[in-house]
């Protein structure tokens, strides 16, 4: 069975001008094992896909107005809020841009992992490695040695201490680590990563996109990275989607997008790369191609 | 005119303990000591905390220094009066990296543009009438067009945002200019767009840049020499081409490694698993 099947996605947004078409009839298919890196500029509409397969999109001001996005042959946009709950963190793991805001100041580190951990493991115990039917205590221990082994696995050194920590005590790359430890803590069949390395240094960013990669090979799941970078692309991705404007312009193999593109626009975009060997005036923008809007 | 920074150290003092103690401090820049000649593009690369930005601040006076010297035209920048240092100002401008949080929200562009012209009324002494069409030629300079003169900060992009801050810091017409990560928070087809602006405001003015950047791509495509910096500390430097293509140290070796190239052939995880 597909992992993720999005097929005809179509997502409206209202604001006091009316409605806008944001999403015009998203198609993409992921299969456990592969790595789909969705491409774009702001404003392309790569988050609000990756939100809506969590249904994260706040209803309103959004409105689907066709489409299906089937997880695992069930259609996440007819769930019920008790089902999206069950999927959440459970079955579909979800990393975003900014590790600061993203983790709760006012509770440790370990406290927040353990929470993830619990609402997996209360859903299904096995998670956890219990027995169905394990008694509560049992269920915190576990959770707490998932935590602090999740800690290690993404690693982070001394993690049975560090787990004490608050997150302003941790820096931008573990921050980032702790926030892949909390979406895989659940076992997820689905990562869905937005802009994972957006914010951090190119070492930490490689770091980063190795435990991405492990993950993929070891547990088998699949991915949706939601990135700018084409370099992130082309280093972990095995498949790619360009995004402009509400529709996926080109969608296949990396090799086969990055290095032969059929569509101008993507073009365009991998001339605005700088890389170590663009030589100066070389470097195109996109100027006229996308008009700048106001973000 | 150059700027030379002379073996500059900058600690910053640790927390209090008790009434009298302090905590173990923290040195942000060891030693460093760079040269900047005039025309150049000068590139600064290092991680997230390696004391990139603490020595722009050093070098704006918005810091003390704990030791060294840092020398703009054979004046030591921090023994100016504060009289002689608004002077120096004029010459010696800054882009900021974040293009969201370094425009007040609440001035039009053009009192955003205008407002150094102002502050350095002794340098330029504009009118008001002559400050409105200097800020009009600085805007049509930077890509920008005159019909967004009286906007707000909110109505504009990150990259037509990064382009105001860029418009703002010609405002005085500096020599110097000192651009803080100026497009890391922008999307890589805007990166380009600013890139190629600032090729060209450089021949058209005759500026040196001072960049900092911690995108290996984006140094190696505008700037002339690059310094390496790692904890405070210099690694190397030396013109671009040169520690490029033939790294001395190991940490600039990693850091090139570590960039992802859009050339799926060069990725090190595509090479163990065909997919």
């Amino acid at each position: 069975m597909t992992l993720l099947d999005i097929r005809n996605l179509n997502l409206a947004m209202k604001s006091y001008e009316g409605e806008t078409q944001i999403l015009h009839g998203i198609d993409l298919k992921i299969e456990r094992g592969e790595i789909w890196g969705m491409v774009g500029e702001t404003g392309s509409g790569k988050s609000l896909t990756g939100l809506s397969v969590s249904r994260l999109v706040p209803s309103p001001p959004g409105r689907y107005v066709a489409g299906s996005i089937k997880f695992r042959g069930k259609d996440v946009l007819q769930a019920t809020d008790r089902e999206m709950r069950g999927l959440r963190g459970r079955h579909i793991g979800m990393i975003f841009q900014d590790p600061t805001t993203n983790l709760n100041p006012a509770f440790r580190i370990g406290t927040q992992l353990v929470d993830v951990a619990l609402h997996a493991g209360h859903a299904d115990p096995s998670v956890l490695g219990l027995n169905p039917g394990a008694s509560r205590g049992d269920l915190k221990k576990a959770a707490r040695r998932a935590a602090v082994e999740m800690l290690e696995k993404v690693g982070i050194a001394k993690a049975a201490e560090r787990i004490h920590d608050y997150p302003h005590q941790f820096s931008g790359g573990m921050r980032q680590r702790a926030l892949i430890a909390m979406a895989m803590i659940g076992k997820p069949d689905l990562l869905i990563a937005d802009e994972p390395t957006t914010a951090l240094d190119v070492s930490v960013q490689a770091q980063i996109l190795r435990l991405i990669h492990d993950l993929v090979t070891e547990r088998n799941i699949g991915v949706l990275l939601i990135t700018h970078n084409l370099g992130v692309v082309a280093q972990i991705c095995s498949h790619v989607a360009v995004m402009y404007r509400g529709r996926i312009l080109e969608a296949g193999k990396v090799d086969d997008v990055l290095k032969r593109p059929s569509h101008s626009y993507t073009q365009a975009l991998l001339h605005s790369v700088p890389t170590a060997h663009t030589k100066r005036g070389e470097l195109k923008g996109l100027n006229g191609l996308m008009p700048e809007t106001a973000a | 005119m150059t700027l030379d920074i002379q073996n500059v150290t900058k600690n910053f003092p640790g927390p209090r303990q008790g009434f009298f103690g302090r905590g173990e401090g923290f040195t942000a820049l060891d030693n460093v000591s760079l040269s900047i000649r005039k025309g150049v593009s000068f590139g600064l690369v290092g991680e997230s905390g390696s004391g990139k930005t603490t020595l722009t601040r050093c070098i704006l006076r918005l810091e003390t220094l704990s030791a060294g010297n840092i020398l703009f035209d054979g004046v030591d920048i921090h023994k100016l009066t504060p009289l002689e240092m608004r002077r120096l100002r004029s010459r010696l401008q800054i882009v900021f990296q974040d293009p969201y949080a370094s425009l007040d929200p609440r001035m039009t562009i053009h009192d955003i543009v205008a407002e150094p012209l102002v502050i350095h009324g002794d340098v330029v002494n504009l009118n008001a009438r002559q400050r409105t069409e200097r800020v009009l030629e600085l805007l049509l300079q930077v890509g920008l067009r005159s019909e967004h003169l009286f906007r707000y900060p909110h109505e504009f992009s990150g990259g037509q945002r990064q382009r105001i801050g860029i418009a703002r810091a010609l405002a005085v017409g500096p020599e110097f200019l000192i651009l803080d990560e100026p497009t890391s928070a922008l999307d890589v087809s805007v990166q380009a767009d600013v890139l190629n602006l600032l090729h060209r405001l450089q021949e058209e003015l005759n500026l040196t840049y001072f960049f900092i950047s911690h995108d290996l791509g984006v140094i190696r495509y505008i700037c002339d020499d690059v310094a390496v910096i790692y904890r405070g500390k210099l690694v190397e430097q030396g013109p671009v081409a040169e520690i490029f293509d033939h790294p001395k140290s190991d940490y600039t070796r990693m850091l090139l490694d570590a960039m992802p190239d859009p050339d799926p052939d060069r990725s090190p995880f595509r090479q163990k698993d065909a997919v």
